[in-house]
């Protein structure tokens, strides 16, 4: 009874692994991800620890979870080793971030640095939505450290809908980001009091560091070692964030 | 005064967590002499943001000004943190290493 609670169906694993019914048909029949039967010719079903392991161990393409979870048009159940359903959650996971990247020797000096610009971005994601998240609260957190990459993603309002509260003129994605990542707002403003993003580019301006950042429709990118603030369109929306640190 | 800012954890990071820890050190500040220094000690600190920086240190920076001073300042991600906020409060900190 307690295995069986456990049990996903097929869809339920396809939605979290973010393939097609399809794809995981396929991949029983390979052996590269088993399902359970509970007759010889029944449904498939997954075992949600052996999910979560696959997600783990097949995590090279942590990017294109993330992006599939922000811009599923309902609520998608994420595997527990990616989600921090609050802050709380997310401080103890960056803590452990801190502690891995700590034991990379290239990255002796400025490990310090890749886990400040992911706590910044990780936590500018609950303090602004806090109490208003649109559906799923949280946020997917995960990397890969041997690629060298670090990816956040929420569903929460996104930039300019947060910006708007102290910025009420601007209208577009693009410039709420740019907004976000080049204007000091004032140390004790009212509501708004978001300098995170800014402290991530001044970062990224002296150290070997690249950043992606979409919301709504606008993508930024900064290359390693720059400060310049390349932002075009995307033809995906999406109305959170998502955000791949490289380094 | 000497506050050891790693008695609060090694990931100083979030504005909640910012403000907790200053809630909770808050009361200690009563015992202040008149023209006693304050100084705040990084050492042990790993993960240091502008966010956490900002709700402990803005009250002190307000209230002691120059008697604020800051100690062990020189792991990088509180070297980077430290010059956000002197922009942001449009002075410097009294840094002692």
């Amino acid at each position: 009874m307690e295995i069986e609670s456990k049990l996903l169906t097929i869809g339920q694993a396809a939605e979290i692994i973010g393939v097609s019914i399809q794809t995981l048909r396929r991949w029983d029949n390979s052996g590269k991800l088993h399902s359970v039967r509970k007759k010889k010719t029944g449904n498939r079903y997954y075992q949600r620890d052996g999910i979560d392991e696959f997600i783990r161990s097949n995590s090279k393409d942590l990017f294109s979870l993330a992006k599939v979870w922000v811009t599923s048009k309902s609520e998608v159940e994420l595997s527990s080793t990616l989600y921090c359903k609050d802050s709380s959650v997310f401080q103890a996971r960056l803590s452990r971030l801190e502690k891995d990247l700590g034991e990379i020797q290239r990255l002796k000096e400025t490990y310090p640095l890749i886990s400040a610009i992911a706590g910044e971005i990780g936590n500018n994601s609950f303090d602004h939505n806090l109490g208003n998240w649109p559906d799923m609260p949280g946020t997917f957190f995960a990397y890969n450290l041997s690629k060298g990459e670090i990816i956040l993603t929420d569903r929460g309002q996104g930039v300019l809908t947060t910006l708007k509260k102290a910025r009420p003129k601007l209208s577009t994605h693009q410039d709420a980001l740019r907004v976000a990542f080049t204007e000091i707002i004032s140390g004790r403003a009212p509501e708004y009091r978001g300098n995170g993003l800014k402290f991530v580019r001044n970062v990224i301006a002296t150290n070997k560091i690249s950043l992606f950042f979409q919301t709504g429709n606008a993508q930024l990118k900064i290359a390693e070692n720059s400060s310049d603030l390349k932002i075009g369109k995307s033809n995906i929306y999406l109305r959170g964030c998502l955000v791949l640190i490289k380094f | 005064m000497i506050i050891y800012l790693k008695k609060f954890g090694t990931t100083l990071n979030s504005r909640q967590f910012g403000r907790e820890s200053f809630a909770a050190f808050n009361p200690s500040l009563q015992d202040i002499k008149k023209d006693e220094d304050i100084i705040v000690d990084f050492e042990g600190v790993i993960t240091f943001t502008p966010s956490w920086g900002d709700e402990f240190l803005n009250p002190l920076f307000s209230r002691f000004g120059k008697r604020l001073v800051l100690k062990n300042t020189k792991n990088p991600s509180v070297q980077a943190s430290l010059k956000m906020l002197e922009k942001i409060y449009k002075g410097n900190f009294k840094i002692q290493n």
